[in-house]
């Protein structure tokens, strides 16, 4: 086979002692390449897929429009009725799904291997031949108003829209991927074909495939179902913040418990830093049931149920976000908890033994990605959509175990500032 | 449109995860009383571990609600052996991760973690079993988080505290009524005695299954569980009485006002037989229910959302997989200019409808081959399939027979889903709910 010479072979690295997976770099004849893991203990095949560009592409005053787009992907093609799509999907044990991000849509596609050809004529279907018809744009309108309703009155989804709309201020990023009452009246049919060109580019787009076929016929149904989408031809820019709020802000709502959700700068994926940062979240609040936060402020204190932090890398720079419900009563109390954990870790930094023991969960827990073929296919996406480099699962390790403590402390001291939080509080004020 | 989420709160799990004789699980009984089952599967060097109790919020005396829930997040402080967070430490350091969720029926644990720690993490489940180490402190700290929990789950949002509410109507006597975390009223004077009784009276052998899913070996997760588990004492036998429901002969409609609404929701919940009843009819029922309500392809959907415009969703499943009766949960999400009181009288009316003109028989055969399928992708995975099999042993249903699901399924025609469906509409024991402004 001709493309073979092509395919290259990398060994994944699971664990110490286990045995190696291998995943190939394959490329198509209309010349998409995609990363992919033979995987045949159970007739399933799945892929894993992203377009650069999401919500962040949506025009001023047309927010939501790319969520918009994406929810009528299966609501009617060329060949099939929305209902006559649906059906088709449950008789041929396909699963299709997308969702908008700021910075991407995320598509996931599963089918049984018997029914592969179905599946993928499907899928292509949905990508290339939506009809947007307007009885259907009018239908999920109405959904995604009364979906929209239903976040005002929930608590924690209006602590957290209403945390980014401050907290990234003037940057596309603070604004709702859904859109509004307002902005949703304003996008037309048009704007929606548009913006299923600007998004669904053949040269935005990363794969990860896994599961129960073989790699030319793999080669084949991509090509089927991406080969034909237009090229950019240009470098995606993905919105970046300039600066970021700090300090308090108060939205008041008739409930008895407070959401609160808090922020600060981070780092983008591909900083040398990242992984660093990465520990040092984990010991804060990322680590579950062994994070700061959540034995400072549960297990000891018994103000929360739940309290995280996480990263959230973007393109161009990256935030740190926690947040966490309490009492109303309770809120100043937390708040403050929070802080005292930021200067913890910006003074005194983390121990030896925190690093040691973040530094074994990284390299324990990634064998868990290779439970499922929809995890192996999600993780092949993930490392080509952050450009980490097709050594990057040897390379894992060594960067894991060539970090320093005193190096990451001076990091902590940098990077955390507890003047630069913002927090976000929806709840009621306690008299 | 992913509305369902957003208005049902409590956990259901749907019976997809049942496939034919795909777990292919093995099965023993070590002495004291402790069921074990083991899915072999050795795609990746993971194991699951899940220990499941057969007892939920159900055992709770009257008076003390979520007593087995408050059980269950004291369950992770710790052993004489392995004092304070030494097990979720040793978790987490291994790379694994670990949670735990009560229901009515049951409590389970589970960790998932790389294979070479099997026996350690083993010690540790059945060392806490018995050798729980407990203070006041703990108990009473811990009972503020419990608080918060059911401030964030319940409490804080007027949908969950619908739901609630409906669930004492449609169960008068049966403990479905009763929330599994608990009234906050009851949550609060819960005490140190009452923890440490339930503990040791419930926390046995005999009332527990054993799942291992993922790279393990038969014979030695045998040799392992009598080193560690076999040691257990075997405890008084549960046993669940019989609580039957009264029929329900007023019509209750329950309404939840709250000012922060802003979406109409409207919602009914049944009582219904359950697997335990009959396989055969469950399934009926559930094949039937899926082609009348499931997702957006459903006939109720295709009618009056998509051609009559009355509702932006519609939908409803069925929860069969339980030790009483089941339930079936429906919802409505009326465009604006629809009232609440005439969505009753629109779907009866389309319900009737639809088994007047005959559901085609294509459409019949697509959900049976869609729930065949669903039981492949319910393998994919190590804690999917001990989700599917512990859930199920626990509850009451044979292993042999949720193995033959799918043969079951062979056996169910037509006609028996249309039956099932119009029993269905007739059945009166229901409670509408409404949330409004």
């Amino acid at each position: 086979m001709k493309l073979r010479l092509l395919i290259l072979i990398f060994s994944l690295f699971i664990s110490q002692q286990s045995l190696a997976l291998e995943f190939e770099e394959l490329k198509t004849k209309k010349g998409i390449s995609f990363w992919f893991v033979k995987d045949s203990s159970l007739p399933l095949v799945s892929m894993s897929f992203s377009f650069k560009g999401g919500s962040s592409l949506d025009p001023k005053n047309k927010e939501g429009s790319t969520n918009l787009m994406v929810s009528l992907l299966d609501e009617g093609t060329e060949n099939f009725t929305p209902n006559d799509f649906k059906l088709s999907l449950r008789e041929n044990g396909t699963k299709i799904s997308f969702s908008t991000e700021k910075d991407r849509i995320d598509g996931t596609f599963q089918v049984v291997s018997s029914q592969v050809q179905e599946g993928f004529w499907l899928l292509s279907e949905s990508v290339n031949n939506p009809l947007f018809n307007p009885k259907e744009i009018e239908k999920v309108k109405k959904q995604i108003v009364a979906s929209i309703n239903i976040d005002q009155s929930d608590v924690q989804t209006q602590a957290s829209e209403k945390f980014n709309k401050i907290f990234f201020k003037k940057s596309k990023l603070s604004r709702n991927i859904k859109g509004d009452l307002v902005s949703l009246k304003e996008i037309s049919r048009k704007d929606i074909f548009q913006m299923h060109k600007l998004n669904f580019t053949k040269d935005n787009l990363v794969i990860g495939l896994a599961g129960d076929i073989d790699p030319d016929s793999a080669k084949k149904y991509v090509d089927y179902v991406f080969g034909k989408l237009p090229i950019l031809g240009k470098k995606r820019i993905i919105p970046k913040f300039e600066s970021l709020a700090k300090g308090e802000k108060f939205f008041e709502m008739e409930t008895p418990q407070s959401t609160v959700i808090f922020g600060q700068r981070g780092v983008n994926r591909n900083e040398k830093d990242y992984f660093a940062v990465r520990v040092l979240n984990y010991v804060l609040g990322g680590g579950g049931f062994q994070s700061r936060l959540y034995k400072e402020i549960r297990e000891k204190s018994g103000l929360v149920y739940s309290i995280y932090s996480y990263l959230i890398p973007l393109e161009n720079n990256g935030v740190i976000v926690g947040g966490f419900q309490t009492r109303n009563e309770t809120v100043n109390e937390t708040v403050s908890k929070v802080k005292n954990e930021w200067e913890r870790l910006k003074s005194d930094g983390i121990t030896a033994r925190e690093l040691k023991d973040a530094q074994t969960y990284y390299k324990g827990s990634f064998s868990r990605n290779f439970t499922s073929t929809i995890s192996i296919a999600s993780l092949l996406k993930i490392v080509q959509y952050h450009n980490l480099g097709n050594d990057y699962f040897k390379k894992r390790s060594e960067i894991i175990d060539s970090l320093k403590l005193n190096e990451i402390n001076d990091l902590a001291s940098k990077l955390f500032e507890k003047n630069d939080l913002f927090f976000m509080i929806v709840g009621k004020r306690a008299n | 449109m992913k509305l369902t989420s957003l208005i049902f709160f409590f956990l259901l799990i749907t019976t997809d995860a049942i496939a034919k004789k795909i777990f292919d699980a093995k099965f023993f009984e070590l002495k004291n009383g402790l069921k074990v089952i083991v899915i072999e599967n050795k795609r990746a060097p993971v194991v699951a571990q899940m220990i499941w109790y057969k007892f939920g919020s159900g055992v709770e005396e009257n008076g003390k609600s979520g007593l087995a829930h408050f059980m269950e997040h004291l369950m992770f402080k710790g052993t004489k052996k392995f004092p304070d967070s030494y097990y979720s430490n040793f978790i987490s350091r291994i790379g694994g991760s670990e949670n735990a969720f009560t229901s009515y029926d049951y409590t389970a644990y589970y960790q998932v973690f790389p294979k070479y720690e099997l026996e350690k993490i083993m010690q540790m489940e059945s060392d806490r079993m018995i050798n729980l180490t407990l203070s006041k402190e703990n108990v009473e700290i811990e009972k503020k988080v419990i608080l918060e929990e059911r401030f964030q789950r319940v409490e804080s949002d007027p949908s969950a505290k619908l739901d609630e509410s409906m669930r004492t109507v449609l169960f008068p006597n049966h403990y479905y009524g009763r929330p599994i975390i608990g009234w906050k009223h009851e949550i609060e004077n819960l005490s140190f005695d009452d923890v440490i009784e339930f503990y040791k009276k419930y926390y046995v052998p005999n009332n527990a299954t054993l799942v291992l899913s993922g790279d393990v070996d038969f014979e030695r997760v045998k040799k392992l569980t009598k080193k560690y588990f076999g040691k257990r004492r075997k405890g008084n036998a549960l046993i669940y009485e019989n609580v039957v429901d009264p029929n329900i002969e007023t019509s209750v409609t329950v309404e939840m006002k709250h000012s922060t609404v802003k979406q109409k929701i409207w919602k009914k919940f049944y009582r219904v037989n359950s697997y335990k009843n009959s396989i055969k009819d469950s399934l009926a029922l559930e094949i039937g229910l899926r082609i009348l309500a499931s997702g957006s392809s459903s006939v109720l959907y295709e009618n009056l959302v998509n051609k009559k415009k009355k509702f932006s969703a519609i939908g409803g499943y069925y929860q069969g997989l339980t030790r009483g009766e089941g339930s079936v949960y429906f919802y409505a999400i009326p465009n604006e200019d629809l009232v609440l009181d005439n969505i009753e009288i629109i779907i009866n009316k389309e319900i009737d409808q639809i088994l007047n003109e005959g559901i085609s028989k294509k459409r019949f055969e697509i959900e049976k081959k869609k729930f065949v399928y669903d039981s492949i992708y319910e393998r994919d995975g190590v804690l999917n399939p001990a989700q599917a099999v512990g859930e199920a042993i626990t509850i009451g249903i044979k292993l042999d027979d949720l193995e033959n699901l799918n043969k079951e399924l062979d056996n169910v025609n037509y006609i028996d889903v249309i039956e099932a469906l119009k029993k269905f509409r007739k059945n009166k024991n229901f409670v509408i709910g409404e949330l409004k402004n």
